[in-house]
């Protein structure tokens, strides 16, 4: 891992297009800029991994099948009808 | 075209409704077209299908069904990347987690798939709204997978 120092106000450069910059320090919190083209995502690492997780997670979804669907649905609505219309 | 799902079989894709994720989904970065799938008018769960790869789909739902007061912001980058110059075109999915043992329903609100429906962008936008949950339960708490690791924020 490349370490480096910086003052508040500084920044660093990773390329050609994006730059972050060292706004203010308090206690253990830093705030950050970061400027980087759209195309260029940039997350928090722990909300990264845990939307990263859950999508996979989704994406599994203990083998659900198209058939399967609307027989999740109507256990659904029997709860949901509770506090809504419908569904 | 067609291709093989292991969902549906072989299915026709219309190649005029196909989905350009720009950035993929969290996960499934090497994904990048994808097409919405609705089995039936009635039911609010929709299929959101790679085409690339045809074991991978995602049930979703429109986020506005399960919470009537939903309010995603979409920061300026990504209005910029999803090229979205008028919302009436905008489509916002939210991913659903079914799972089976315990029974449990869960939608993402925290990154919902915003859909330009115009121009067929969409990207998995992660919102800084720190009170929506990743995991907003449609079921009761009882019937959740309590050993799961991660934190719901």
């Amino acid at each position: 891992m490349l370490i480096l120092t910086r003052k508040l106000g500084e920044s660093i450069t990773i390329g050609d297009d994006i730059r972050i910059t060292f706004l203010e320090a308090k206690g253990k919190q830093v705030r950050i800029g970061i400027e980087a083209p759209p195309h260029i995502a940039v997350h928090r690492e722990e909300i990264y991994q845990l939307i990263r997780e859950q999508n996979i997670k989704a994406a599994k979804g203990d083998n659900i099948e198209k058939d399967t669907l609307p027989d999740f649905l109507e256990g659904l609505k029997k709860l949901l009808l509770k506090d809504q219309q419908e569904l | 075209m067609n291709i093989a799902t292991s969902r549906f079989g072989e299915i026709n894709v219309d190649e005029s409704r196909i989905i350009d994720m720009r950035g993929g989904i969290l996960g499934f970065e090497h994904l990048k077209k994808y097409m919405l799938r609705i089995q039936n008018e009635k039911n609010p769960f929709w299929w959101f299908q790679s085409v690339d790869d045809g074991k991978v789909a995602f049930v979703v739902i429109n986020p506005f069904i399960t919470n009537a007061d939903y309010k995603p912001v979409i920061d300026d980058n990504d209005t910029k990347l999803l090229e979205i110059e008028n919302t009436e075109h905008v489509v916002i999915l939210a991913i659903v987690t079914i799972l089976q043992n315990p029974f449990s329903v869960s939608v993402n609100l925290r990154a919902p798939i915003v859909v330009n429906a115009e121009k067929k962008i969409a990207k998995q936008v992660v919102l800084e709204d720190q009170t929506y949950p990743v995991r907003y339960y449609l079921t009761p708490a009882g019937s959740r997978d309590e050993t799961s690791t991660t934190r719901d924020n």
